[in-house]
């Protein structure tokens, strides 16, 4: 097969992986530039955002847990899979101002590692009540039957990639957009980038920033949701899905830099595209390819690609 | 490697050591019972767990619960849940095919159960069954689902002297380099999918093809490659390519992107379980399947299940179908949907009858000290289990039996536990290889502990 | 607790050689504490495994009572970081599998000496500890989490698959070949006459012999001036900075040191299971080793141990059913939830809880 045509897959497939992780990095990037805490419960959003999605969309066959366990073997809407992209960011901004209010206001002040550790407690917590309820065992969250088989238009057609990757990387491109205008461009944005620079003096000027922040808060949570969703029908659906995507999302934020957009979505394709040109060429390496980026980014520039200066200490 | 020095039992041992230990110490009453010395004199030294203390033998099941080979594992849990019914209170092969059996215990004693999720880790089956050996005290262990894993746990029962009945283990390894004595496998292995694949595919795709491998990195799927290379190789065709891919991978379209673009004429994806299913879907999506045609070596049902529509035309071997048509496989298949009101899988197969197959070596030695039932599974001849006359070989403990080869059925022939039609059954003379050559060449199976 | 910090310095430079005089003489309670958990180490195994009642209720065995004391000591170092120099790593799993891994590989080609095999890992451990340390402590905090968590991560993936050929990959690694204690004795073999009945078998007392030199190390260090400065660091940075402490210097040196322990315990992990499986290196076994340390109580010697003990209680014996059916399947969600609790209300752990009610039972003096 011609070389350009393998260079385009590559090229896609490596969009298309990073896509999931700038969804989870941007919210996980403004979380931690303007609220200053850690969230190592992002993870545990996805997670809620893909059960939510798979239940809203489709409906499913338990074979293990408790909910089978007391007679639910069948669960699930069954409405498809744009319904499940309009709610599902709903249900998890709510879950994401929920956590504002009662986990992060009274952790506020608490040193970085508390927040830390609080926030993977409840990421455990998170999985294993899926788990409890939903089983162990894998559910399969297939593609829409409407986005299966590479996309019928004349190039792309020769390309051994499925239509519904195109539309991740399409949603991912259109939402994070959205956040950018909003942060740029309007007036809740500019609190909250001035928020981000300096606090007290926002403060001074007598502008309450609990209010912006909890709107944050709730944002990164949606964009973790919809990464749910749309990440859902590439893999099995389990409860440890939420737990796996974080580590490569938190890199993500760090080597794109804390709190810029424009940082989290360059990471996001340098991780993505690194890891498909290694799947690529030198397959056994695809993973460590991606933790040494992250290191030798880190170590080289440790405030991130398009960070500015010291953020956090 | 500190093997047992002398043939007592080091926990029961210490156990009455401990009792004793603590009246003369504290003046404290022995509690442990009126139990003392076990049930009944035996004529056999201590070993391992025998003799049974109690009028109760225990079987641990070790089976994943949770990771990648879940669904077999629920299911291989409820097979050996029914054994162990059949086993005190009769019903299914206990009655019909295995004469030795009573139906009421095994050897006088009541069989109890314990179980534990090895998360399709090797370590925390390892962990697991080293609870059920030294605190629960099995007298056998059994489980699978990944070979990783079945050759981390039957190491450890070869060390603890605690006979280990592989359930669904299919790398070459098993009873290749890494066999033991106390390691039985009812289940054929990679060597011989390879040979019972291979003359089907050359006949159905045609000569001189180009095949790709993706395989899982692990000492099942890096013998799948080898074996499936060997046997493709030696009937024309060639290899293009073969990529290792990490165990439970979720997502596999750059790999898949790989093998589309390498211009192959036939794909073998050597994934298992949930892999196996996700691998073939996402490659059915991407639309591999109009230019290549899919293999997948190694499946079974829930993963055809899970797969759904992809699974259509897709050539693999299978542990055993419910489809078979024979006495044993048709009893299995209702004694299984009386309890459960579902249709048993390959792995549900092999985990009821490796237990039973224990049970009756037990009674046919008449003790259940481990070296005595060994040397009653070595070169034993049976025909109960559902695929016909077949020998456990006692150079390598690997099962001489047919391998049944399948293939998917499209999604509107698919009904509920009716996912693949069989093409035909490899008889066993077909297959394998002398105890000198292949795996087995490799195998050194080590002590009965009774030297 | 101001005038510390200048103390130590001040031993740091000076004193050095009175320091090494002084170096073996018990310090403090040192006595008290080393005996008192010599007598715990010895009945332990009885208790939980043999003793006729109590183990009946307990249902422990005698492998998880050694396994509890090497996860112990790996509590133990790593809290010496957590607990006193505030840096919270997500990387600790490299020392841990890394020296599992070098343990095994030594034994398989070298020797299978269990001393030897012991300090062949845990001199790689310290090696990998002051390279790794040396890249991540350039920045604290959060980076600080996140870069050891890279570290060890790509160590993870490292062994999985490039390193295949040494490590076995995912099969993990089962060359593994422990010889004879001091070529006498079978680690899986019975200690003679009462030893028997308290420890059990020989790998049991060598662990705890080990585990007991560390509890007295890490005594040492924490009532040594290095200890005071980490405490120090943790409790005002910028201060410590100020009366002219290399913090950096001090902090690397409390990654090494916990590096240390991770190194004894993770080889004393190959030592007891004959087999390194990949999961050693996973993230996941960083997370165990942060949960039983803050679950036990952090800022404490004995609060992780207890930690650990916990935890392996629950994740083996809670998850196994009887006499736990009813929660069994929830037993990583019931860690979770205590472990919350924990951080939330009870910021110093288990132990931290006892000496808390023992101080208002006592009427406090602390």
């Amino acid at each position: 097969m011609s070389f350009h045509i393998e260079a385009i897959t590559v090229l896609l497939n490596g969009l298309q992986q990073g896509a999931i992780y700038i969804l989870l990095a941007v919210g996980l990037s403004i979380i931690l530039g303007t609220l200053k805490f850690v969230n190592f419960a992002h993870g545990a959003l996805y997670l809620i955002g893909t059960y939510a999605g798979l239940l809203i969309a489709l409906e499913v066959n338990l074979t293990s847990g408790q909910l089978q366990a007391w007679g639910f073997g069948q669960l699930g809407l069954g409405l498809g899979y744009i319904p499940a992209l309009l709610i599902v960011p709903f249900v998890v901004f709510v879950v994401g101002l929920a956590m504002e209010r009662w986990v992060v206001e009274p952790f506020k002040n608490r040193p970085d590692t508390d927040q830390i550790l609080v926030t993977f407690g409840l990421a455990i917590i998170v999985q294993e009540l899926f788990r409890a309820f939903f089983g162990s065992s894998s559910l399969p969250f297939s593609q829409p039957s409407w986005a299966q088989g590479p996309p019928q238009v004349p190039f792309l057609a020769a390309i051994p990639i499925s239509s519904w990757r195109y539309y991740v990387i399409g949603i991912t491109a259109v939402l994070v957009l959205i956040v950018y205008l909003l942060v740029e461009f309007t007036d809740f944005g500019l609190v909250v980038r001035a928020g981000t620079r300096d606090p007290e003096m926002v403060e001074l000027l007598g502008i309450r920033l609990s209010r912006p922040y909890i709107v944050v808060f709730g944002i990164g949570a949606a964009l973790a949701g919809v990464a749910g969703v749309v990440g859902g029908p590439l893999n099995p659906v389990n409860p440890t899905i939420g737990n796996e995507i974080l580590v490569p999302a938190f890199l993500t934020v760090v080597i794109g830099g804390v709190g810029s957009i424009a940082g989290a979505v360059l990471g996001g394709v340098l991780f993505g595209v690194t890891q498909a040109v290694l799947v690529a060429t030198y397959s056994a390496w695809a993973q460590v390819g991606l933790y040494a980026i992250a290191a030798i980014v880190l170590l080289v520039r440790p405030q991130g690609l398009l960070g500015e200066a010291e953020v956090a200490p | 490697m500190g093997t047992n020095g002398g043939q007592i039992d080091r926990r029961d041992v210490i156990k009455a050591a401990g009792a004793a230990g603590t009246a003369g110490l504290v003046g404290l009453a022995g509690c442990s019972g009126g139990g003392g010395g076990g049930g009944g004199e035996s004529e056999y030294p201590e070993l391992g767990n025998y003799p049974i203390e109690g009028d109760t033998a225990t079987f641990g099941f070790n089976v994943p619960q949770s990771g990648p080979y879940a669904s077999e594992g629920e299911d291989e849990l409820r097979a050996y849940e029914l054994a162990v019914d059949h086993l005190n209170n009769g019903g299914g092969w206990v009655d019909s095919q295995f004469d030795d059996l009573s139906g009421d215990g095994v050897l006088d004693y009541q069989i109890d159960s314990v179980s534990g999720d090895t998360a399709t880790d090797a370590d925390t089956a390892r962990q697991s069954a080293s609870r059920m050996i030294q605190r629960d005290e099995v007298i056998m262990v059994t489980g699978g689902s990944s070979s990783a894993v079945a050759i981390a746990v039957q190491e450890l029962c070869q060390r603890e002297n605690t006979p280990f009945m592989a359930c669904l283990t299919h790398s070459n390894d098993t009873t290749g380099q890494n066999c033991v004595r106390y390691g039985f496998r009812e289940m054929f292995n990679a060597y011989m999918t390879g040979q019972a694949l291979a003359p089907v595919l050359t006949d159905e795709y045609g000569d001189d093809l180009q095949f790709y491998q993706l395989y899982a990195d692990y000492s099942w799927g890096q013998t799948v490659q080898e074996s499936m290379n060997q046997f493709l190789t030696e009937a024309g065709w060639e290899e293009v390519d073969s990529v290792a891919t990490p165990l439970g991978t979720s997502d596999y379209s750059s790999y898949l992107s790989e093998a589309a673009n390498s211009g192959a004429d036939v794909l073998l994806l050597d994934h298992y379980g949930l892999d196996g299913a996700t691998s073939v879907s996402q490659a059915v999506d991407a639309g591999l399947d109009e230019d290549m045609e899919l293999v997948v070596p190694l499946y079974n049902r829930p993963m055809a299940e899970a797969a759904g529509a992809a699974i259509e035309g897709v050539f693999g071997t299978v542990a055993w179908d419910s489809q078979i048509d024979n006495t044993p496989s048709q009893e299995f298949l209702q004694a299984f949907q009386d309890e459960y009101d579902r249709i048993p899988s390959g792995p549900a197969q092999l985990a009821y009858g490796q237990t039973l197959q224990y049970a009756a070596a037990a009674e046919r030695a008449g003790t259940f000290y481990p070296p005595e039932v060994i040397r009653q599974l070595e070169d034993y001849e049976y025909d109960n289990v559902g695929m016909g006359p077949e020998t456990m070989r006692g150079c390598d403990h690997q099962a001489q039996r047919d391998v049944p080869v399948v293939r998917g059925l499209p999604e509107s022939e698919q009904a509920e536990g009716q996912y693949f039609e069989i093409i035909n059954v490899t008889g066993r003379d077909e297959l394998g290889y002398a105890c000198d050559a292949g795996p087995a060449g490799e195998c050194e199976l080590g002590e009965y502990g009774d030297e | 607790m101001s005038d510390e910090p200048a103390a130590a310095a001040d031993g740091e430079t000076g004193s050095s050689f009175a320091d090494t005089v002084g170096i073996w003489m018990p310090r403090g309670d040192e006595l008290r504490v080393m005996t008192a958990t010599a007598v715990v180490l010895a009945v332990f195994p009885f208790v939980f495994s043999r003793m006729p009642v109590v183990s009946d209720l307990l249902q422990g065995y005698q492998s998880l009572a050694t396994l509890i004391l090497i996860w112990g000591i790996f509590a133990l170092g790593f809290d010496l970081l957590l607990g006193y120099t505030g840096l919270l790593s997500f990387g600790h799993a490299a020392f841990w599998g890394g020296a599992a891994y070098a343990a095994g590989v030594f034994s398989q080609h070298v020797s299978g000496s269990p001393i030897l095999m012991v300090l062949a890992g845990t001199v790689f451990a310290v090696l990998l500890a002051w390279f790794l340390g040396f890249l991540s402590l350039r920045r604290g905090g959060i980076y600080f989490a996140i870069l050891t968590l890279a570290f060890a991560q790509m160590m993870f993936y490292m062994s999985s698959s490039p390193l295949a050929f040494i490590t076995g990959g995912e099969n993990g690694f089962t060359g593994v070949e422990t010889a004879e204690l001091f070529g006498l004795f079978p680690l899986e073999s019975e200690l003679p006459l009462v030893l028997e009945t308290l420890l059990g078998t020989w790998l049991y007392a060598f662990v705890a012999v080990i585990a007991l030199l560390c509890v007295a190390l890490g005594y040492r260090i924490l009532h040594s001036p290095y200890g005071m400065v980490f405490r120090a660091i943790r409790e005002n940075e910028q201060r410590a900075e100020f009366v002219g402490l290399n913090v950096w210097r001090y902090r690397l040196m409390s990654f090494i040191i916990s590096g240390f322990f991770a190194g004894v315990a993770g080889s004393l992990f190959v030592i007891h299971g004959t087999y390194v499986p990949l999961s050693s290196l996973y993230w996941t076994t960083s997370g165990e080793v942060v949960i039983m340390t803050v679950l036990g109580g952090t800022g404490s010697l004995f609060g992780p141990v207890v930690g650990a003990g916990v935890y392996l209680y629950v994740e083996n014996i809670v998850s196994g059913g009887h006499p736990f059916e009813f929660v069994a399947p929830f037993w990583h969600l019931i860690l979770g939830l205590v472990f919350v609790v924990t951080i939330w209300v009870f910021p110093r752990g288990i132990w931290g809880f006892f000496r808390d009610v023992r101080d208002y039972v006592t009427g406090g003096e602390d």
